[in-house]
Parts: C-alpha cells; structure tokens; sequence
C-alpha cells in the first residue's frame, strides 16, 4: 500500500521561558500507509498531541525527516502546509470543537469553505451526503448544544471526512463519552475510514479504543515503540 | 476567486449567526453613513434650487450684463447698433433688454400699480423662466397690434385668473392707453410680491412705454469665454463710445462660487467625525469578538484555512457588516433627501427636483467599506497571529 505519511528520526523541542529546552519528542520513527488504522497510546503529557500536531501538518519537526505523501514537510511554507492540511487531512477532537451557534450541516459545510472547484460549489449537497453516512441527515438543521455527545462526535466526524482526507487524525475520539457511545462512534469511524481507502491514527489513553487498531504504538517520554497488546495502558 | 467567494460566504454567515451583536456596533456606521451621505444629497438640492432661483435673478452662467453711462445718455440708435455689432462678431445665440419701467394696469378691484421688464425673448432662456401657464414670448410676438404680456402669479391674480386661452386682455393706463394681451404666467419671486409682468422692448416702444432709467444689456455666454469676452467687449463699446464709462459684468450666481461649499464641508467633516467614532467601535467589538473566537480561528486552521484566508475571512466580515450598514445608511439618506417636506423647504424654488445624487450614494457606501476595511484589519492581523496548536485547545 502507498506510504502517506513517513517519520524518520523526528524530534521536537521547545525553548522554555527560562532558556532551557524541553525535548518533546525523541528520534520518533513511523510509516503510516492508506487504509492503516493506527493507535497510539501514552500517559498525559508523554507528547501524544505533538505527535498529532506534526502528524497534521500544524506544528514542524525540530529536525529529522517528516514526509507526506511523499512530500518533504519541512520545505513547505505555511500557506502549502494548510492548503495540504485541508485537502488531505481529517481531524476529530475529544472536546467535538463543533463551531458554536452553527448547524451541524453549517458545521460540516466548514472545511468545504476552503476547497476549490466542485467541492466548494456543491458543498451543501457533499455534506448533506456525508451526514446520511453517518445517520444524521434528520439532525441536519440542529445546533450542536441540541445534539447528544455521540451525535455531537458523528457531526464532527462527518466534518472530519467531508473533503474526503486519505489521513484521520482522532485525538481522544471518545474521551468526552460513555463507554457505550464511544464504541459506537469509534466502529463509525473505522467503517467510514475503511470504506473510503483513509488512513485512521487514533491517539488515546482508552485501551478498548487503542484495541480496534491494526497497529498500536506507545509514547513514552518522546520516545514511539511498537506495542503489541495495548492492554494495560493508563492515564 | 473562490477564495474571496468563499471568504464573502463565511462572512456573511458569521454576520447572520452574530446579527443582534454586530447590529448594535453597526447603529452607529449606518447613522453616519446616512448623515454623510445625506450632507451631499442635501447640499446638491439646495444648490440645485438656490442655482434655479438665481439662475432666474441673475441668469444662467455666464451671464454678461453690458451697460454704458455718462453724463448724458447714450444716443439710443448707436447703442442698439453697438448692441447688434457684438452680437454679430462674437456669435451670440441669445441676449436679450433689461430695462425696467413702472405701469398702471386695470384690474377688476381697481387700478393697481405694475413693475413691467421690458426684455426680449432671449431673456426666458437666459433666466431659465419657469412659465405656469400659458408659453413665453416668441420672436414675431413684437409685431402683435396689442402687445403681449408674461405676468407674473400676483398680476394674474389681480387680473382675475383669466383662462389664457380666451387671450386675455388688460387695460395698460397712462399718458397712451395700450391694450395688452396676457400670454403666460410666471411664479412671484417671493411671497406676496407686489404684480410685475414682462413686455418685449419692440412692442413697449409701439406702445409709448420707455425705461425709468436704468438700462442694460444682457448676452448669455460660454462658462469659459466669459472673461476673453468681457475684455473684448468693454473694449470694443469703450472705443465706440469715448468719454462714456462701460460696464461688463458678471451677473450669474457662479462667478461668486459656491456658496454651499463650507457649510457642506463643515457638516461633512461632523459626518466623517462620526464615522471614525463609528469606526472605532466597530474596531472594539471585532477586537474582543476575536478573542473570543480564537478556538474557532484554530479549529478553521486546522481544516485547511491559510492564514491569508483567515485574515481576509476576518476582515471581510467586517467590510461585509459595514456594507450592510452602508446600505441601509444610504436608504434612510435617500428617504431623507427625497422626502417632499425636506425637498419643499431646502429647494422651493424647484418645479422638478433632482434625483437622487449617485456620487453621495458612492461616497456613503465607500466610507462605510473604508471604514470596515480599517476596523478590520487590525483584528485580522491579531487572528493571523494566533498559534494554531493553542488556538484550538484554547
């Protein structure tokens, strides 16, 4: 399968006020191709969001290699980043980040405000399309705090996929829901991330949410090694 | 294309989901927007009237008015030729007597005093007289048996509103009964004003009636030959009448300027303060709604909005706002400008108003997307700069 996303000796660091530096990650190595489902799990503050960050193209490397879609990221100006970030990357946060005072149709229309072409002119039909995927056609019109958590997180997924991404990025996708919930919305997740060919990273400190994953991966103190069994794993 | 498309569309949807905040910071643009926009509407009708009741006082720009004075009066015949010898050498289309003489007339209440203005025909289009009823004098009107008469409201009044079409007769009295005709009406120049008619020259002179005194002759000319002209003229009378004084002068309303220039500056420059406060407050509210929307800004990013986008996306909600209000600013201004009261009192002299100006409308919704592009900026410029990775865990 072809390599989306490829992380070679990546590490991250940030300067503190006091002038000393914080390595927040360490030499990271990952490959993640189309159709992957990938977990990565950790403790608070192992480095987890930084990860996705960089994933995402909102954040750079400190050094190492980050390529997407066989793209060098570090040569790419911020303008080139985002115009990547929106044609091919998803994301779904734990909080939902549903734009307020927005339908949930409104709210998916959103990343489609940024495409070009036919994606743009018939945004309203793309989403609606996209919000019968996810069962929530009848809810189009509604307000987000008018939606139950679930429906909250299938708005935000439908949101997430709208322009189609071949990458989804989920951080703590069911950390704001029941157990019940969550597993409903993370087997949608997997469906629509299967069905359309993406390739799923789900960050998580939830066992059950890292064990739907093909592949899982624990961060420790900046460091990603491959992890068999996700059991275990605790806040 | 898409972008700024696309940029409108979000705009205009925060502006919907926002209406009753950004209504509020919008008063103040929409009122200042009305008032400037109204100042120039404004100003064009009262200039447009006072330049209708002057153009019929001092006639249409520019109007040269010729007189030559001495010691003794000027032989009539040398002048009238001198007259016709500038009309012919310098082309003049129309030109016209103005000399004035006082008159009796017979009306139904009695014998009323009259002011006639002895002029010729060329003096309604000089004055842009606005003939009511009936028409005014053509060439060969000179050559009727009972000379013809424009009255003004107050001599037709006197006289009995006769209907003009049965060719009214008025019984002119003094040293030489003159039977004379009523032709046309024209407005009083100001309230209760005491009767006055118009008599051409030729049919005066049949009639016996001569000038009190004060005699002149009047030539309308091109706005940019006035000043050549002048000279020339003044010279060529001076040379033809030596010993005499000749006067040339200006008569019309625009060799003194605009008179509504300062006032209009003035009350622009209290609009335009207006705006600018308005301007500010719209600064205020888009300043604290970024703050408020950083989250938002940050999720946006991570969909795929460059910062360029986010920064047009910013600003043009602004611009869009105070478009908006520029647009109901110019509708209060055209309902103020082209109310009937309003227009009564600041033009009276107007039979036809104006529309409404289009450069007063350009001007009012210009300043409100100036004043939306300003007040934009700066909390665009703080959106751009909001670090997407906290922006969205803000």
């Amino acid at each position: 399968m072809e390599e989306l996303v490829a992380l070679k000796g990546v590490t991250r660091t940030v300067v503190l006020p006091d002038d000393q530096e914080l390595h927040i990650l360490r030499g990271v190595d990952l490959a993640v191709h189309s159709g992957d489902h990938t977990a990565v799990v950790g403790r608070s503050g192992c480095g987890k969001s930084t990860l996705l960050n960089l994933l995402g193209l909102l954040d750079v490397p400190t050094s190492g290699e980050l390529n997407f879609q066989g793209t060098p990221v570090q040569q790419l100006n911020g303008g080139a980043r985002a115009r990547l970030r929106g044609e091919a990357v998803g994301f779904v946060f734990q909080q939902f980040n549903l734009l307020p005072g927005r339908s949930a149709l409104d709210n998916v229309i959103t990343p489609l405000l940024y495409a070009r072409g036919t994606q743009f002119w018939r945004r309203r039909e793309i989403a609606m399309d996209i919000l019968d995927r996810v069962g929530l056609a009848h809810r189009a019109q509604t307000l987000p705090n008018m939606l139950s958590g679930g429906e909250q997180q299938r708005v935000a997924i439908a949101r997430a996929l709208v322009r189609r991404p071949r990458l989804i990025l989920a951080d703590e996708p069911t950390g704001a829901l029941d157990v019940d919930t969550g597993q409903a919305v993370m087997a949608l997740l997997d469906t629509v991330a299967t069905e359309s060919g993406a390739a799923l990273i789900t960050i998580t400190h939830d066992v059950n949410v890292a064990s739907l994953a093909r592949a899982c991966y624990r961060l420790e103190t900046g460091v990603l090694s491959v992890t068999d069994v996700p059991m275990g794993v605790s806040a | 294309m898409t972008g700024i498309i696309s940029a409108l569309v979000e705009a205009w949807q925060e502006l919907r989901i926002n209406k009753t905040r950004i209504l509020l910071a919008l008063v103040g643009v929409a009122l200042s927007v009305a008032a400037l926009t109204s100042v120039v509407g404004l100003g064009n009708l009262a200039r447009e009237g006072f330049k209708a009741s002057s153009e019929q006082n001092g006639g249409r720009a520019a109007t040269l008015g010729i007189g030559v004075f001495g010691p003794t009066p000027p032989d009539q015949q040398k002048l009238e030729e001198a007259y016709q010898g500038v009309i012919d050498r310098y082309g003049i289309t129309y030109y016209s007597h103005s000399d004035q003489a006082q008159h009796s007339f017979q009306s139904p209440y009695g014998v009323q005093q009259v002011n006639l203005q002895l002029v010729d025909p060329g003096y309604g289009v000089i004055h842009r007289l606005d003939v009511r009823q009936g028409g005014w004098f053509a060439a060969d009107d000179e050559n009727r048996l009972a000379p013809a008469l424009v009255v003004s409201e107050g001599f037709y009044n006197a006289a009995g509103r006769p209907n003009l079409t049965t060719n009214p007769k008025v019984q002119l009295l003094g040293t030489q009964e003159t039977t004379a005709v009523i032709i046309g009406v024209v407005p009083d120049q100001f309230p209760q004003a005491p009767p006055s008619a118009f008599m051409l020259t030729g049919a005066a002179d049949r009639a016996d009636i001569s000038s009190g005194g004060f005699s002149q002759f009047k030539l309308w000319v091109g706005d940019d030959q006035a000043e050549a002209l002048k000279l020339a003229i003044t010279s060529d009378l001076q040379r033809q009448f030596p010993g005499m004084q000749v006067q040339v002068d200006r008569m019309d309303y625009a060799s003194y300027g605009d008179p509504f220039a300062t006032v209009q500056l003035a009350v622009g420059g209290i609009a335009g303060l207006v705006l600018l406060l308005g301007a500010v407050g719209m600064l205020n509210i888009s300043m604290v709604t970024v703050r408020y929307r950083v989250r938002e800004i940050g999720i946006r990013r991570s969909f795929g909005a460059t910062s360029q986008r986010i920064f047009l996306g910013v600003m043009m909600e602004s611009v869009v706002a105070t478009a908006v209000a520029g647009i109901v600013g110019v509708m209060i201004s055209v309902a103020v400008v082209k109310n009937p009261w309003i227009q009564a009192h600041i033009a009276p002299g107007l039979k036809e108003y104006p529309g409404f100006p289009v450069e007063a409308a350009i001007l009012g919704l210009g300043s409100a997307v100036l004043v939306g592009a300003l007040a934009g900026a700066i909390p665009a410029l703080v959106a751009v700069r909001i670090k997407v990775i906290d922006a969205i865990r803000f």
